[in-house]
């Protein structure tokens, strides 16, 4: 009985999390390019309201961190902090050739790496940069994965 | 509609507590369905209001250092307590209300502003310092919009001699509709709910492009839920405090869902057609031209009843009437 109420709950709790993932957008050192793309994703034209998407200002309400660029000296610490300051369970989406693998900037004096060096990442989206559509995608492959 | 219920269950289950949260996520899911429409988009799925809340509710809760812990917890639950409890007063889908006596409209609209007092404290009890400008923010235009809100729901209340929502409801239907009798009122009155729910043109205390997310910058899962909550049931208990003062009053739960219907389409237009204002031209618009006018049209009826008397007889009888 213990059981059976304990799976309804967590397939209600699913649900809600597939159906609401709410995003925070951070540049940790990209050329911009993404993050110019990534606005266009959340304009009228590709209305990611659909699926719930919802930008959000703070890390504490949010449930996808969307990193676009290789990780700089500098915004490594920031980077892990906003991670930290996101509630359980988080997930993390790197967008670009530099967040998989530090693109052109790999080997500069001033960069780290790539995003995964630094936090846990969940889906990479390829592309210099990514269009709208690939990101979209990448959103959406995310959400079928926490699909039991 | 004259149905009486047992205040437990109208606290509880109907109309007020559960069937008012769930009316809540409804009316918020109209509301951001009508902007996204607005604007030329598609708009969320309608269980999306619902599905945030779960998710939200199951998320863990984050309690930052340097707050007052007990206070953290309390303040949602204490903002979407006092919110439920003004449904009370109110004629909620048409039903008479289950309590009221004489003066009920003022203790409705203090219990309506235990949310925004909430917003400021829970703002300023963080250490966060977008947060303490979003509590200042908050509170800077309750004090903007309280005063012309009040003096609005206040022209019914003395066109009619009574400071009873049931009563005021009942008889606003009677004659002509207080659209028409008292229309600075009525357009105070609802650009002062949009200020109470903090719907976009007064959006300053949660501007996310400025200040993250205001007051509820700390908030993360359960409490946040609590508070979006709170805010949706003030949506419709606001609603139908303006509708039936405004729109000839309500007898029936369907005169209810026109009525509130036809004013959420309203404000989600108003909502889509203007930017946000800065602070301190809300509260100089509010003080400047609110307030004014509001008085103006208090000024009107309070001398227009006290010649009634004297003019009526006289037109009667030029008349025939």
């Amino acid at each position: 009985m213990e059981n059976m109420m304990q799976g309804v709950m967590n397939k209600v709790k699913t649900w809600a999390r597939i159906n609401s993932p709410w995003a925070i957008h951070y540049n940790s050192g990209s050329c911009n390019g993404c993050d110019i793309e990534i606005l266009a994703t959340l304009t009228p034209r590709f209305d990611v309201e659909r699926f719930g998407i919802k930008l959000q200002g703070s890390p504490r309400h949010a449930d996808v961190l969307i990193c676009t660029g290789p990780v700089t000296l500098q915004s490594r610490d920031r980077l892990v902090r906003i991670y930290n300051q996101m509630p359980e369970p988080k997930f993390v989406v790197a967008v670009g050739s530099c967040g998989i693998s530090g693109g052109v900037f790999q080997g500069c004096y001033n960069v780290v790496g790539d995003i995964s060096e630094v936090i846990p990442v969940n889906v990479y989206i390829p592309g210099c940069p990514p269009r709208p559509e690939a990101i979209i995608h990448g959103v959406v492959e995310l959400l079928k994965s926490l699909q039991p | 509609m004259n149905i009486n219920f047992p205040p437990l269950v109208a606290l509880l289950l109907f109309p007020g507590g559960a069937f008012l949260l769930f009316s809540g996520l409804v009316f918020e899911y109209i509301d951001r369905k009508l902007v996204a429409r607005f604007q030329n988009r598609y708009g969320p799925r309608w269980f999306q209001p619902l599905a945030d809340v779960v998710k939200l509710l199951a998320k863990e809760e984050i309690i930052p250092t340097g707050v007052v812990k007990s206070l953290f917890v309390a303040l949602p639950v204490i903002a979407l307590t006092a919110a439920l409890t003004s449904a009370l007063y109110v004629p909620l889908f048409g039903f008479k209300p289950v309590f009221s006596f004489q003066g009920d409209l003022i203790v409705t609209l203090y219990l309506l502003s235990m949310m925004t007092l909430c917003i400021g404290l829970a703002g300023a009890n963080t250490e966060d310092r977008f947060s303490l400008i979003g509590a200042t923010r908050a509170l800077t235009q309750l004090f903007s919009y309280e005063a012309p809100f009040l003096l609005a729901l206040l022209g019914p209340a003395i066109a009619l001699h009574t400071w009873n929502i049931g009563e005021i409801n009942a008889g606003a239907g009677n004659g002509l509709w207080f659209i028409i009798a008292q229309p600075i009122g009525f357009v105070v009155a609802l650009v002062g709910l949009m200020g109470k729910l903090e719907l976009p043109p007064f959006d300053a205390p949660e501007a996310e492009t400025e200040i993250v997310a205001g007051a509820f910058t700390e908030y993360s899962g359960r409490g946040f839920a609590i508070f979006k909550i709170g805010r949706d049931v003030e949506l419709v208990i606001g609603l139908t405090l303006v509708a039936s003062f405004y729109l000839g009053g309500f007898n029936s739960p369907l005169d209810f869902l026109w009525k509130t219907l036809l004013l959420l389409f309203v404000t989600a237009a108003l909502q889509s057609m203007f930017a946000r204002l800065r602070i301190d031209q809300t509260v100089g618009m509010w003080w400047r031209v609110g307030v004014l006018m509001v008085l103006l049209q208090l000024v009107v009826i309070i001398i227009g009843q006290q010649f009634a008397p004297v003019v009526q007889p006289a037109l009667q009888s030029l008349f025939g009437g």
